[in-house]
Parts: C-alpha cells; structure tokens; sequence
C-alpha cells in the first residue's frame, strides 16, 4: 500500500511560527513602554511614531489581506474591487463623526455594516458573473464608488472629510492590531465550519457544490459580505487615525491589486498566507516608498514585484487556485491544529 | 404513485431543441436506464430533473411534488443526488473530505457538523471501495476510482433518487462488474437509480426498464431485452440497414460491401 | 433640439475615438481570452509617441500614427513573448496581476520620463469644423471616425483575409488544434498581443488630438474599452463598431445630463456594464465568450 501524502517538513513550521509568535509578543507589549506607566518604570522609548504609523498600517493590510482572502482565496471569486468596502467604511466613520458629531466608538460600529450591506446589494448581480467577467466588474465597483462618493456634496464632495484630531498611537495601533486578529479569527472560524467547506466546494466546482446541497448564491453573498465588513471596519478606523479622507486615500485603485498580491504571495486560501503576504509586502512597500522621486519607483517596485510573483510562484500555489496543490483541507487543518491556541 | 414522474419536458437552447416531450415515470427501488445516441439529450435530461436546468414545458415530480424549476441545491436536499460523466471532484479536499461534503450539505435530514460528516464519509467509503485511500489527495485517483469518489459523494447525500451519467465509461470489463456489484449493493439498500449508460451490458444486466432517447424525443420504453431488439433502436444507433436486418428471422445482415 | 443633434454628431465622433481603442483590446480577449489591464497605457505611450513627434519635429500628427503603430507593435510584441506567454496557462488572476503589473510600470517610467505635466497636440486646423446649420461636425472628429473605421477594415482584412489571420483565428478557435496542425504558438500569441497593441498605440495617437495627455489618462480607457466589448459583444470586429459608437452617445448624453458631470464617466462606464452584463451578456452582436 502506498504511502498517504506527508505533510511540509514540520521543523521548518516550527521555526517560523517560533519565530512568528516572538515577533508578535514584541509587536504587542512594545508600545505599552511609551505609556506613562511605561514610563515610570523607567522603559526606554521602544517606539516613536513612525514605528506606530509603520505598524497600523501593516495591522490594516493584514485586515485587508485577511478579508479578501476569504472571497478571493476561499471562495475563489477575485474580486478587484474590495477598496469599495474600505472606503465606504471610512466615509461611514468618517460622515458620522465629522458631520454628525458621533462618538467614534459609536460610529465604528457602524464601519463594518454599511460596506455589509452594499456587498448585499451588489454582491447578488456581481457573483453571478465569473472569470473576467467578475473581476472587471469588481474593479468597475471599486473605481466607481469612489468616484460616486467624490461628487456628493452632502459627504464633502472632493474636498474631503476632515475629523477631530484624537492624539493617541497607542489606541489606533492597538484597535487595528485587534482588527487584524478578528480578521484572522474568522477566518479561523470559517475554515473549521461547514461554511468554509461549502466556500472550498464553490471554489473548486461551483456546479458539482450545487448538486450536493450548497445554496452557492447564499453562500458566495455571504462571504462577500464578511469580506466587506472587515475591510470596512478597517477603514473605519482608518478614518479616525488618519482624521483626513478623500476619494483619494480611501479608495485608492491600488489597494485592489495590493491587496491581492498580499493574499496570493502569501498563499491564497489558507490561513496565515495573507497574514504573512501583507507583513512582507507592506513593509517592501513602506520601504520603497521611502525614496525620492517616491511615487514612481514604488509604483515600479510594485509591478516588478506583481511581475515576479505571478510568473515565478512555485507550483503549489499555483496548483492551489487551479485546485491540485498539497494544501488540502486535511493538511491545512493539521497546520491548524499545531497553529491554533 | 410514481416516485418520479417525467411528464411533457421539454428543453431548448437557441435554435436546438435539445429535449421535445420527454415523459416517464421510475417507481421506488427500480434501476430505471436511459439510452440514445450521443446527442439525444440524455445529460440534458438529468439536467433537468437535478436543477442545473430549467425546463421550457412539462412538469417533473419527484415524491408527488414539483421539482421543475427549483435551484439545484433544494432539489439536492429533496433527496436526490447525481453524478457527471465527466467527474467533478473537488480537488483540493482529500478522498474522504470530498465524500463529506455530500453529507454536509445533502442530507435531507438535517444539517451536520464536519465531524459528523467525516464519519459518515468513512461508511460510504467502505461501500464504494475506497476505504483505504481515505486520505488521499484526489489527483493520486485513478480514474475508476474518482468515478467511485463521484459515487461515494452523492450517497453521502444518503438520497432516495441516485442519477448516474454513464458512470461506467473507460471502465474495463473488470471494472465493469465491480461498478454493477456497486449498483446493485447500493439499489440493495432502497435508493432508486437512473442510469445513462452506452454500454449495453450493463443496460440489460441491472436495469428493470429503460427509456430510449433519439434526438431529444422519447423513442421507446420498457424491458431492455425488449427495448434492445425494437428495430426503431436498432435503426437509431446503427441506421436503417441494421434494422431491416433484424426484422427477419435470420439475424442481422451480411457485412455491407462496395 | 439641436442642441440634442449636436449631442448625437458629438457622441458619434467620440464612439469613433472608442472604437480605436476597443479594437485593439477587443482581439486580445476575444483570441488570446486575455484582459489586458495595461491596454490603456499603450493608448497612452501612442499618445506621447504623437506628441514628442509633433512638439519637436513638428510632425503632422495624422502622419505619426504609423509610428505610433510600429513601437506599439514592438512593445507589445515583447511584452506577450518574454512575460504574458508565460502566465497564459494559469488561472485568469494571473494574467489579470500581470498586465496590472505591467500597466503600473509603463505609467511608472511615462511619469519619470514625462512628469505628470499636461500635454496636448493642437495642429493648426485644431478647432475648425463643418458647419450644418446649427450642428458643428469638427474636423478633427471626423477625421478620428475616419480612422477607426480604417482600423476596423484593416482588422477585419487581416483576420478574415490573410494567411496569418487565419492562424490567429484558429489559435482563437482552439489553441491545441492550432497546435496539432503545426501553428507555432508563442508566435502567434504574440504578433496577436502586438497587433493589438498596435492598434492601441493608434488610436492614442488620436487621442491627444481631443483631450490633453499625461502619464495617468489611460487608465480610464481600459475600463471603457471593456464596457464597449461588453456592450458590443466579443467575437467581431462589427460588434467593436456596434459598442463603440454607442458608448459614444451613452458617454456624450449622459455626461450632459442633469445633476451629472465629468467626474462620472468612470461611473457611467460600469453602470452601462452592469446593464448590460445582467440583461444581455453577449452584448448587441457578439456570441457569449
């Protein structure tokens, strides 16, 4: 009888979640030495701003990452239009805050509902679609929202949004850090339960799912929507960090194909994939944007990167959007066990 | 009352009338075939009745209520499952999570946890024989045993109505009997089986009646052997010389020449 | 009225300036089934082509668009040997990251080399038009029409009328067939890639002719050279006219409809896909792809 398929090599895992997990222990107590507490018991500054600013905006590309994966990666329905979500929860935020003058914590409740209940509303027509179809037609929301919401008046038109300013590093960090691990705690979640089988069934055979008794619409909505609610509550807190938005910086085309790459590098459809994809991609891009003539070489930086990711992914993850590669159900889940608290 | 009644259905794509007043019925327990020359509308048919299709006319009951129309995942729950000719795994899931799936998802009664599924999963291994490969990944199969794994997932389904579309396709003789000594085992254990098939052995060998397409139109119904030897079939699948041949008492014709 | 009649004249010159675009970007998909995310900065790199051309050789833009026809073919020609050829294979996504990657680089190097100053190509018989009665046809609008119906029957000749169409064609049809019957394929993927891009590169040679050029106004017309292949159907060049010219009187008719502006047409380019995508997915002419 021949061998059952044996799992990656285990030690290597270990190394890297080791590692992971020493990594996220300092990324968690760090910024509690630049408290008053932290202070008084005579810490040296661990974190400055920019660490801060550096940080969140990895802790939301994770969010981002984590959350498209689930329809990008679990369902396989790449949609290139997920910054509709971001940014209709920064404006949601944002409108309540600054024109209604709602408590922010108020108002970010609301972040994760509006994107939801859009993702409804378009995600019923949308999922009907696939292949090209699909995906431009995402792209076509993602670029028309932003350009809706640029031309309402009421919402400040293209001049923008501005919010009161609230001072404080720690608390966005901490809140975008705990969007992250809900992001990756759904995922979690779907991927134990019998949703996250029914999502794998449409992603590898939306017809076969049919037949055995997967409501494939319910279910591919339903994942649009989770997407959407995590990407808007990132841009919900967004809003409030940034106390600035615009069509610009909320819905930035970018963020779509960002996003993506992040999922896709890391490895679409499993759990730390994204995680690990927007750590790595983030930080490359923080970094060339560093620059001078900044904006064109980063852009640049990006292509190469999407270029190179793209031709030279090892096989496996290729295998795994076109549904052959190793990482089956079962070994994911044996990867979980070992990974899971 | 029939458990399943096909009555008047027909099917248009465009300009093609792929299926024109097709009208059965299979009764509990029966093992009910369908036969035609390629492009009768065989699949079409099971199309319909599993909801992957919508019908143009006619009515489909299954159970003595109309079937006609629903999605494919509510006539799923209603208690029929099928197969496809060409196989559809899911390729990503190991041998045992794909026959899990139709027990998550297809079970009439109720809606199970993937533990539950998993166990289950692991009985209708068993029946269809592939107990010991549990755990592979689905592209170590080979391809009678995807056609098990095919199998396996619609009866995890535990349906009442199994379709099978010409599941013993690229099967050896061998393979042939093992797939028939299934068919049966599993009729065995009250789940009603429609089967397309081509070969013919298998028609006769398993099947208490059996429907004949030609072009999308019902030809003939009844007993294969009869169903078999009814020169309008003969002259469907082999033209018209065949069947005059077998009109007569001495058997078919001598070999055409020239 | 005849301010709607100049709407109509309006919105029939610009379909012509769709059509030039669409083409190109229509023959990618419908053969090579690729969506070129990049498509709008070919349009863009002619532009420029026509604009360096003019500004320092005061070269005739109308005469440029060959040339702009000729880098266009190289580039593209290149662009779908060394990098698309190799993802053409896998799964959609891959092609569609690509040619994203793509397009950001090329608009990229456009901003380094051109800055994102405005730019725009004024010949002298710029702002004349023929005058019917109260309606004004530009010339240069017509002259646009002009040559996108030429591109259009130049395309057609070429698939339906030339050996090398008829491999394109086949390649189209089934790409192992075409294989088995001897078609090199990476050849034929790529010369189908760079006549596309060709085309783009002409009709951007157009398109400084009527709005000002820089390095970030192409994006906007791969959106809408999707919406008129969706509006127009895949599969023909008839249906590339056919979408084109109508997206052209959607664009010009309802930029001027009340309580809208400019800031929509991205807006209403998808609106019209999403129409379209959910009543009638195979457009005006085409075939469902």
């Amino acid at each position: 009888m021949t061998k059952p398929f044996r799992p990656p090599a285990t030690a290597l895992r270990r190394l890297f979640l080791g590692g992971a997990a020493v990594v996220l222990l300092y990324v968690l107590l760090a910024p509690l030495s630049s408290t008053d507490a932290g202070q008084q018991l005579g810490l040296p500054f661990l974190t400055d701003r920019l660490w801060f600013r550096v940080a969140t905006t990895v802790a939301m590309f994770v969010v981002l990452a984590s959350a498209w994966n689930i329809i990008g990666g679990l369902t396989g329905y790449a949609s290139f239009g997920n910054v509709a979500f971001f940014g209709l929860g920064a404006y949601t935020t944002g409108v309540l805050v600054s024109l209604r003058q709602w408590p922010f914590v108020l108002a970010l409740l609301l972040a994760p509902v509006v994107p939801a209940l859009f993702a409804l509303v378009i995600g019923v027509p949308l999922l009907r679609l696939h292949g090209h179809y699909f995906a431009v037609a995402s792209l076509g929301v993602g670029v028309a929202v932003g350009e809706v919401v640029n031309n309402l008046q009421p919402l400040g038109a293209s001049t923008g949004l501005f919010l009161p300013i609230v001072r404080s590093n720690l608390l966005f960090f901490y809140l975008m850090l705990a969007a992250a691990a809900l992001a990756v705690l759904v995922t979690w979640v779907i991927l134990h339960t019998r949703f996250g089988y029914g999502l794998l069934a449409i992603r590898e055979n939306e017809e076969a799912a049919a037949v055995i008794g997967v409501n494939t619409t319910f279910y591919k909505v339903a994942a649009l929507m989770i997407a959407a609610a995590l990407t808007g509550l990132a841009g919900g807190i967004f809003a409030q960090w940034n106390t600035f938005i615009n069509q610009e910086n909320v819905f930035p085309i970018e963020y779509n194909v960002e996003m993506i790459l992040m999922a896709v590098l890391g490895g679409a459809g499993t759990l730390l994939g994204p995680v690990a994809g927007a750590v790595t991609l983030e930080l490359v891009i923080l970094r060339l944007a560093g620059g001078g003539a900044a904006a064109a070489y980063s852009q640049i930086g990006l292509g190469v990167l999407l270029a190179v990711t793209v031709i030279f992914l090892p096989r496996g993850v290729i295998d795994f959007f076109g549904g052959q590669s190793r990482l089956s159900l079962g070994a994911l889940r044996r990867s979980l066990r070992e990974t899971s608290v | 009352m029939s458990q399943l009644a096909v009555r008047g259905v027909s099917k248009r794509f465009g300009g093609v009338a792929a299926l024109t007043e097709v009208t059965f019925s299979v009764e509990p327990g029966e093992i009910f075939g369908i036969i035609g020359p390629n492009g009768a509308g065989k699949t079409t048919l099971l199309n319909c009745i599993s909801g992957l299709y919508g019908t143009d006319a006619g009515e489909i009951r299954w159970e003595d209520r109309s079937v006609a129309g629903l999605p494919a995942h509510r006539i799923a729950r209603l208690g029929i499952g099928r197969t496809f000719q060409i196989v559809r795994p899911f390729g990503s899931m190991t041998v045992r999570e794909n026959a899990a799936t139709g027990a998550l998802f297809g079970q009439p009664s109720g809606r199970l946890q993937p533990r539950q599924a998993l166990a289950y999963a692991d009985t209708v291994l068993d029946l269809v024989g592939l107990a010991a490969k549990r755990d592979y990944p689905v592209r170590r199969l080979t391809v009678p045993d995807r056609k098990r794994l095919e199998v396996a997932r619609a009866l995890a389904m535990r349906p009442r109505l199994l379709l099978l579309d010409e599941v013993m396709a690229g099967l050896n003789p061998v393979e042939i009997e093992q797939a028939l000594d299934m068919v049966r085992q599993v009729n065995r254990q009250g789940v009603t089986i429609v089967l397309i098939e081509h070969v013919m052995r298998v028609i006769v060998g398993v099947c208490t009646r059996a429907l004949v397409l030609n072009f999308g139109r019902p030809l003939t119904e009844g007993k294969p052997e009869v169903v078999l030897r009814d020169p309008r079939v003969i002259e469907a699948y082999l033209g018209e010389r065949y069947a005059r041949g077998t009109n007569t008492e001495e058997g078919p014709p001598p070999a055409p020449n020239g | 009225m005849s301010q709607l009649l100049q709407q109509l004249v309006l919105g029939l010159l610009l379909g012509g300036v769709y059509v030039s675009v669409a083409l190109g970007f229509s023959l990618v998909w419908g053969i090579l089934n690729i969506v070129n995310l990049a498509h709008g900065a070919f349009v863009i790199i002619g532009a420029y082509v026509t604009w360096v051309l003019f500004s320092r050789l005061g070269v005739d833009p109308f005469l440029s668009l060959p040339v702009d026809a000729v880098v266009l073919f190289a580039l593209g020609y290149g662009l779908q040997r060394g990098l698309i050829n190799r993802v053409i294979r896998a799964p959609l996504l891959f092609t569609f990251l690509l040619t994203f990657g793509i397009n950001l680089v090329i608009v990229s190097l456009l901003l380094l080399i051109f800055s994102p100053d405005f730019r725009s190509v004024t010949p002298s018989y710029s702002g004349s038009g023929l005058s019917l009665g109260s309606v004004t046809i530009p010339y240069i609008g017509l002259a646009r029409l002009g040559v996108a119906m030429l591109l259009a029957l130049v395309l057609w000749f070429v698939l339906n009328r030339t050996r090398i169409g008829a491999g394109i064609q086949a390649v189209g049809a089934d790409r192992d067939a075409a294989q088995l019957v001897g078609i090199d394929l990476r050849h034929v993927y790529a010369l189908t890639f760079a006549i596309g891009a060709a085309f783009a590169g002409v009709a951007g040679g157009l398109i400084g002719l009527q709005q000002s050029i820089t390095p970030t106004a192409g994006d906007p017309f791969t959106l809408q050279s999707f919406a008129v292949v969706i509006l127009g159907g895949l599969g023909r060049v008839s249906a590339t006219i056919a979408g084109g010219l109508l997206f052209g009187l959607i664009q010009v008719l309802g930029l001027n409809a009340p309580g809208l502006g400019a800031g929509y047409s991205n807006a209403i380019a998808f609106a019209v896909l999403v129409v379209v995508l959910a009543f009638r997915p195979q457009g005006l002419l085409g075939r469902l792809a």
